[in-house]
């Protein structure tokens, strides 16, 4: 037995494509009684057809391949590109970053394929921007099941232009991966909801089952289906549940039966043990106070209002997209540990709800309605009905124009975000390290075999071990185990190591400097108290609050000796 | 008028080249531009490096007698230290006579015990675990196994052969009253060729002289420098500015101002004597290669280590010579530098008048004695053809080096396994929305086959 359709009255979501497709008579009779037509128009036509979704992709494309590789890593994608380099076979990376740390390997597994290409930091980016680009048509497709084919190309369009998407999926971040899989997994849930056939919700399954073993968070969002699934009651079969919840097990334990075989199952456990009861990074209302400009306020409002707008539609379809993008915002509200990239997956549903808006005529205002208009106008000479039809036309054209200003309102905040600028300060997640690169490379250059580098914290040594393929320690790591990341080891006395020679360089960088004066106070300390020669320094030009620009020091070397 | 001024311009340039010490460094026979010989305390090197892969450790089957004369009291074998700490062996000039034995090379042992001491700890031996530094130094650079002591017996002669390939007037005892006298060291040929050098002297105190030395006030640093036993290093100012403290080392690396030939003596905390400061000793060592690798001599610089006697310790190795030509023991010796050969066990057979030799022919100086005129050059340990290699800083010496930010890995990642199961993951949930996406497509195509069929099965009936 087949849910029932619920909403099915609604205009557009009645006659989905995929319904359409599901009622047109077979391709071979309709060949048959047809003219044959020419494979080169019906190519042009094709594309005629696929034309705006094919410029919203280069449109993204071009978001996230602009100056690609103009800033080098920042600590996560050094980590991730680093662990897939040494699945990749570079044995120089390999001691420095291990396969095994906090989260699984699907990400890094591929990457690894593409770095065996070409093993570059560069090819690491672009691959993330890849599945940002797939994560853009997901969500075509996503909003087209849901609303239509017009709605489905103004979602895709405000993903492609989304700052939060755009700068998180130009990163070698596990979350780009993670999003394209779970929105894809949604797209699944969205079919199976309107077909009722089994096989949708066991892809669901499976493609779920991939955001978990990409990132362990995304197991958040089955709390936004169950939540989803517990309001609607009705439209899940159990047998299929069963059937979508064993392949998703399936693929999910993957990871813990290859961290067994592996030999490092106390290391997933210890990472775990770590994320739940380490300390609090970021405010409670840090998402709050720091995602809507990444989102566009104007994507917020237009879904918002979107939402009373046509609460008289309101279907299934919005209560899962709200279910899915409210589970993981509350969850990761009272998380204590909080990621800017966190939420990348509610991106895709909020650009469908925006979309969904976009694809309607502008509501008539109260003096456009009739028969005023008639009166201003003086051409009602007909009924309301064709009336209704003449203003149409410019509510669509309308809504149209604030589709377009809402995508100007995202696409100026990206630009200005993927364009190289300098900072003295850095939010994790939300782009490369300034600097990091150069003094990584520097480092590459100058720095002789089996020297020891003592950076502030382990975000700025992670880049420099990636480009430098020295050994960096990191003073801020703490010597308690339950305040530290498992995959590093503290410097428990940093005098005593300097005092025996265990550092040649100190690290000093202006990033690390503003998160943790203290550390950066104690390694200008060692520096000083050991003979420590600038040896490197290199600086970024930063704008002042009163708009004069300073030229700031980013990194600083120090060679050291006891 | 002009090609005089041009002449005059040039001989003016060419003598300020000559006069300045970069031109000394330039006139340098061989790539080595700076040579730093660092003496140690007393070691000889079965204690050091008896069992290092290649050299020449005791034979299979060595075992020095308790008592000599007295088989049947036992003997002893080689055994590894570990990390016990036995004190200083406190060798005196009987004890190593006795350990000679006439060349016999049969009492290590029983010359301690003759004299009611322990003398079972004179046949340890350090490895790996005790020396990382210096036989990580062995693995890349020279480790010389046949190298010896000038002297048999004491630390004032050994250090008066390393400088001035002679014993010191008045034997190995007390410094006479008027010093080394007019005896001629490597330093007063290279003052006098205008070559740069330099004496560093760790802990340096200029007031500790043999003129204040006496029974009740030894100065130490009397035995371990010999150059404060002369009256010229002590009072002339161009000769006494050349001694510096080590600090002065490691401000020359970083300035540009290393000379062309430099002495090192440590201090008694590093110098290695006792158990208790060998590992002091490495890292005393491990910081000035550490440093000079870093440096802008790297490419020209050669490092010599060696210890100035065996300090009791058994060596199997008889040392050559007789006479005023005899040899002591052998000691360890160490050449570090980006010309020295990779990995190389060199057998040669050296001694700290060696070193002179390859000065005295690296730059041109006539040969002080006929020690060292007879001497055996280093540049057997030298690959000029090669070039120079990168330097490597050697690991630190802890167990656990705070060096790194990764805790250190267990096992190599199963690659294979991860791509298995990775693969098979990403590749089923793929297959699973696109048969998902196809279904109604085969669903159309069965459709349409079996329309076929039925139309064909009409027809036929037809």
């Amino acid at each position: 037995m087949r849910p029932p359709r619920e909403g099915a009255t609604s205009p557009v979501a009645a006659a989905p494509p995929s319904a359409a497709a599901a009622a047109a008579p077979p391709r071979a009779l309709v060949a048959a009684a047809s003219p044959r037509v020419s494979v080169t128009a019906e190519a042009g036509r094709l594309l005629g057809q696929q034309a705006p979704l094919l410029a919203t992709l280069a449109l993204a494309a071009f978001l996230r391949f602009w100056q690609l590789g103009a800033v080098g890593f920042n600590s996560d994608e050094a980590v991730y590109t680093g662990s897939a380099a040494a699945l990749a076979g570079n044995t120089t990376l390999a001691p420095m970053f291990p396969v095994f740390r906090a989260h699984p390997l699907l990400f890094q597994s591929m990457l690894s394929i593409a770095l065996r290409l070409h093993d570059t930091d560069w090819t690491a980016r672009a691959f993330a921007a890849v599945i940002g680009i797939a994560t853009v048509a997901a969500t075509f497709a996503l909003a087209r099941s849901l609303y239509g084919r017009t709605a489905g190309l103004y979602a895709a369009l405000l993903l492609a232009v989304m700052p939060y998407h755009v700068v998180v999926s130009r990163q070698v971040l596990l979350d780009g991966l993670m999003t394209l899989c779970a929105t894809v997994a949604l797209c699944c849930v969205v079919r199976y909801l309107e077909s009722g056939r089994m096989i949708w919700l066991s892809a669901g399954g499976g493609m779920m089952g991939a955001a978990i073993i990409t990132k362990e968070t995304s197991v958040i969002l089955l709390g936004g289906l169950y939540a989803f699934f517990a309001l609607t009651p009705g439209r899940l079969r159990i047998r299929h549940l069963l059937l979508a919840s064993l392949v998703m097990v399936t693929l999910v334990a993957s990871w813990p039966l290859m961290l067994r075989i592996a030999g490092h199952s106390q290391t997933s456990q210890s990472y775990l043990l770590w994320q739940l009861f380490r300390r609090p990074n970021h405010g409670t209302w840090f998402y709050f106070t720091t995602l809507p400009p990444w989102i566009g306020p104007a994507v917020l409002l237009v879904a918002l209002a979107g939402l009373v707008w046509l609460r008289d539609e309101g279907t299934w379809r919005e209560r899962l997209l709200i279910a899915w993008i409210a589970v993981p915002v509350i969850f990761f509200t009272l998380w204590p540990v909080k990621g800017f990239q966190y939420l990348l997956p509610i991106g895709p549903a909020l650009a469908a709800l925006a979309g969904r808006v976009f694809a309607r005529p502008l509501p008539r205002p109260p003096w456009l309605t009739w028969p005023s208009w008639a009166r201003i106008s003086g051409r009602a000479e007909g009924s309301g009905r064709l009336a209704a039809l003449r203003t149409l036309g410019p509510r669509r054209a309308a809504m149209g124009l604030l589709a377009v200003v809402t995508v100007i309102s995202l696409a100026v905040p990206a630009w200005a975000r993927i364009e190289p600028s300098a900072s003295a300060t850095f939010l994790a997640g939300s782009g490369g390290l300034n600097g990091g690169r150069a003094a990584g490379l520097w480092i590459l250059r100058n720095v002789q075999d089996g020297a020891r580098l003592l950076a502030i914290g382990p975000s700025a040594a992670n880049v420099l071990e990636f480009y430098g393929h020295q050994p960096v320690a990191a003073l801020s790591v703490s010597p308690d185990p339950r305040n530290r990341n498992p995959a590093y080891t503290p410097v428990p006395n940093p005098d005593l190591a300097m005092r025996r020679g265990d550092f040649q360089y100190v690290v000093w960088d202006a990033y690390t400097a503003a998160r943790t004066p203290y550390f950066a106070g104690q390694a200008r300390r060692l520096a000083s108290k050991y003979h420590g020669v600038a040896v490197y320094t290199s600086t970024v030009t930063v704008q002042a609050p009163g708009g004069a620009r300073l030229v700031e020091p980013a990194f600083v070397i120090y060679q050291v000796r006891p | 008028m002009k090609a005089r001024l041009a002449v005059l311009a040039a001989a003016a340039l060419a003598a300020l080249l000559v006069a300045s010490p970069a031109a000394a460094e330039t006139r340098a026979a061989t790539p080595i531009r700076h040579f730093i010989f660092l003496m140690q305390g007393g070691r000889t090197f079965d204690n050091y490096f008896a069992t290092y892969p290649g050299a020449d450790g005791p034979p299979p089957g060595t075992c020095q007698p308790r008592s000599a004369g007295r088989p049947q009291e036992g003997c002893v074998k080689p055994f590894p230290l570990g990390d016990r700490q036995p004190p200083p062996l406190g060798a005196s000039s009987t004890t190593i006579t006795s350990q000679y034995d006439r060349g016999k090379m049969d009492g290590f042992v029983s010359a301690y015990q003759k004299q009611g001491r322990n003398g079972v700890p004179v046949m340890g031996y350090y490895d790996r675990r005790q020396l990382p530094f210096y036989w990580g130094i062995a693995d890349r650079y020279v480790l010389f196994d046949r190298f010896f002591s000038s002297a048999r017996y004491g630390i004032r002669a050994n250090r008066s052969y390393w400088v001035s390939a002679a014993p010191p007037p008045g034997g190995s005892g007390a410094v006479p009253a008027g010093g080394y006298g007019k005896r001629p060291t490597i330093f007063d040929q290279l003052q006098h060729a205008g070559i740069s050098w330099k004496f560093y002297v760790q802990n340096y105190d200029p007031r500790q002289t043999y003129q204040n030395a006496s029974l009740a006030n030894p100065q130490t640093q009397t035995s371990r420098v010999p150059l404060v036993n002369y009256a010229r290093f002590t009072r002339d100012p161009a000769l006494r500015r050349h001694i510096a403290d080590l600090d002065q080392y490691y401000r020359d690396l970083s300035n540009g101002t290393l000379p062309a030939v430099a002495y090192i003596a440590s201090s008694s905390g590093d110098n290695e004597r006792s158990a208790r400061t060998i590992t002091a000793g490495q890292h005393l060592v491990r910081n000035m290669v550490t440093q000079l690798t870093q440096s802008r001599y790297w490419n020209s610089s050669a490092l010599l280590v060696s210890y100035d006697g065996s300090g009791g310790w058994f060596d199997h190795v008889r040392p050559p010579g007789s006479g005023s030509g005899a040899f002591g023991f052998r000691v360890p010796a160490l050449l570090v530098g980006a010309h020295a050969v990779r990995g190389q066990v060199n057998h040669t057979v050296l001694s700290y008048e060696s070193a002179l030799k390859f000065i005295e022919e690296n730059w041109g100086l006539s040969p002080l004695t006929a020690r060292d005129a007879s001497a055996t050059s280093l540049t057997s340990a030298f690959d000029f053809a090669a070039g120079p290699r990168p330097g490597t800083v050697l690991p630190p010496l802890s167990a656990a080096p705070a060096g790194q930010l990764h805790a250190p890995r267990a096992p190599a990642a199963p690659v294979a396994a991860v791509y298995g199961f990775y693969g098979i993951s990403a590749a089923a949930s793929i297959a699973l929305v696109v048969l998902a996406a196809g279904w109604p497509w085969l669903t159309r195509r069965r459709l349409a086959m079996a329309d076929k069929r039925a139309a064909r099965t009409g027809g036929e009936h037809l």
